[in-house]
């Protein structure tokens, strides 16, 4: 190249790359509610899609917002009993069960050294406000063993301040490890079957080792038991953003 | 089956019956048929003609309606009689109407006494010698014989059986949907006979309903929804208690 004055060009750097990160930003923040999943059977698509359309439409009219087991939250329901006429519980999230309308959590806490469980229907009307205290996920998809843990491990404070959390951010996984109560616990949940990854076991080895003899590894193996959600959900995702942003 | 709300937050279980292809095949008056009403041929569910025998194809073919997989009678009085080949809808029913079901229950096959008529059986231990689940004694002494109908082993289910005095929540008129209070014998997809009830309690329930039935002639705009007064809509904001 030839420049004006004789002298090589001076050297311009290329501009900087602009990295867009579209598609892993989008893949992330989607959260399709369990309930949502119509469960393998032989019952007519009819049935969900109709149902689906009445779940769609309670969550327009109220809130109901994304958890899991393991997340604090605070419930607010309709009492005729209660003086205020109206009852607030905080508790962590032991379970979701249910699918459809009749979905429901199990709110757990220690109050006055007696351990409560308030079963929640999701889409009952009575519920006038559901609280996300603290937004988080724990090892396991189902925390009933904390019925036989020690006490500390339900407990949380009824006038707790929600948690501030950022809007883009992961989930945070809490990997505590729980300590149980000395044996008999309700259910064995050193067995296998159970597959429990947040207690930390303070049990003999040879107690261990006797307990795999229920393990049963050819479950995972078992192509009839396979149930592939990840079009059926696609689906429904694209419906319920249809449908929530008229 | 779905939950149901009502506006005092009191829930409801509810079946979905779905009104799929209904067309009235024939009419049957009271002398023909020997009753004390004239009769409705009303046919359920379209299915292929190819599987049914040619003798078969002649009720279709006269009201000019595909094959039906079922046909049932309804008794009729004469101011109702519909004239063959009009298809029926599930917004002949209204909501706050009560409604008895029909179907065939579930078929058990061949059941013990223990299951079948709900039996108490023997005890599992304490000197039991290969009698744990059988009848004992069908009979006494005096009467030297096995009465008629006494309650045996034998095929359990699958039976016409009937729910009455249902009440109806809930009518979807875009997917023929009738939402039924409780559970309706019979499996789930199954064919379902849906008829007025006939409880003396609920004699004059019905206020107005769609007589003889409701024509989708385009005269009357129904909503896509037709809702009882007592059930909770999802448009409506959450329960209070004053």
């Amino acid at each position: 190249r030839v420049s004006s004055d004789g002298k090589p060009p001076k050297f311009q750097p290329p501009p900087k790359p602009v990295i867009i990160d579209r598609k892993t930003r989008k893949e992330e923040r989607r959260f399709l509610s369990p309930e949502f999943i119509p469960p393998r059977g032989r019952t007519d698509p009819l049935k969900y899609y109709i149902e689906r359309k009445d779940m769609i439409q309670r969550r327009k009219v109220f809130n109901i917002p994304e958890f899991y087991v393991g997340s604090v939250l605070a419930v607010t329901t309709a009492d005729p009993f209660a003086s205020d006429k109206s009852k607030r519980f905080v508790g962590i999230c032991i379970q979701r069960g249910g699918k459809g309308l009749g979905a429901t959590f199990v709110l757990r806490n220690v109050i006055e050294d007696q351990g409560v469980e308030i079963c929640y229907e999701l889409y009952s009307p009575r519920i006038q406000a559901i609280e996300v205290l603290k937004l988080e996920k724990r090892l396991d998809e189902n925390l009933t063993y904390l019925r036989d843990a020690l006490p500390e491990y339900s407990t949380f404070d009824v006038n707790m301040k929600p948690v501030p959390r950022m809007d883009q951010e992961e989930i945070p996984v809490n990997k505590l490890q729980v300590r149980m109560k000395p044996k008999p616990w309700s259910k064995r949940w050193e067995r296998p079957k159970y597959n429990i990854k947040g207690i930390k076991f303070e049990l003999p080895e040879h107690k261990m080792k006797a307990a795999q003899k229920w393990s049963q590894p050819w479950l995972e193996f078992d192509m009839l038991r396979e149930y592939d959600t990840s079009k059926i959900e696609e689906k429904i995702r694209k419906e319920l953003s249809e449908e929530l942003e008229k | 089956m779905m939950p149901i709300w009502t506006k005092s937050g009191e829930k409801h279980a509810v079946t979905l019956l779905k009104v799929q292809d209904c067309h009235v095949l024939r009419y049957v008056s009271k002398e023909e048929s020997g009753g004390k009403t004239a009769k409705l041929l009303v046919g359920g569910k379209n299915v292929s003609p190819f599987s049914k025998p040619e003798s078969a194809h002649e009720i279709f073919k006269e009201a000019g309606v595909p094959q039906k997989q079922k046909v049932t009678t309804f008794n009729v009085t004469d101011d109702a009689i519909i004239k063959p080949g009009t298809p029926l809808y599930a917004a002949h029913f209204r909501p706050g109407q009560f409604v008895d079901v029909t179907a065939k229950t579930i078929g058990k096959g061949f059941q013990g006494v223990m299951k079948r008529w709900g039996f108490k059986g023997q005890p599992a231990s304490h000197g039991q010698t290969k009698t744990h689940r059988r009848p004992g004694a069908i009979s006494t002494n005096k009467a030297a014989k096995v009465y008629c109908g006494k309650k045996m082993p034998g095929k359990m289910g699958n039976i016409y059986r009937t729910s009455f005095g249902l009440k109806v929540w809930r009518i979807n008129t875009k997917h023929d949907i009738i939402y039924v209070n409780g559970s309706v014998p019979g499996h789930t997809n199954c064919l379902v006979k849906v008829r007025d009830s006939k409880l003396p309690t609920y004699k004059n329930c019905n206020k107005n309903p769609p007589f003889p039935t409701f024509f989708a002639d385009g005269d009357e705009e129904l909503p896509e929804d037709l809702f009882d007064e007592e059930i909770f809509q999802f448009t409506d904001p959450s329960v209070t208690f004053s």
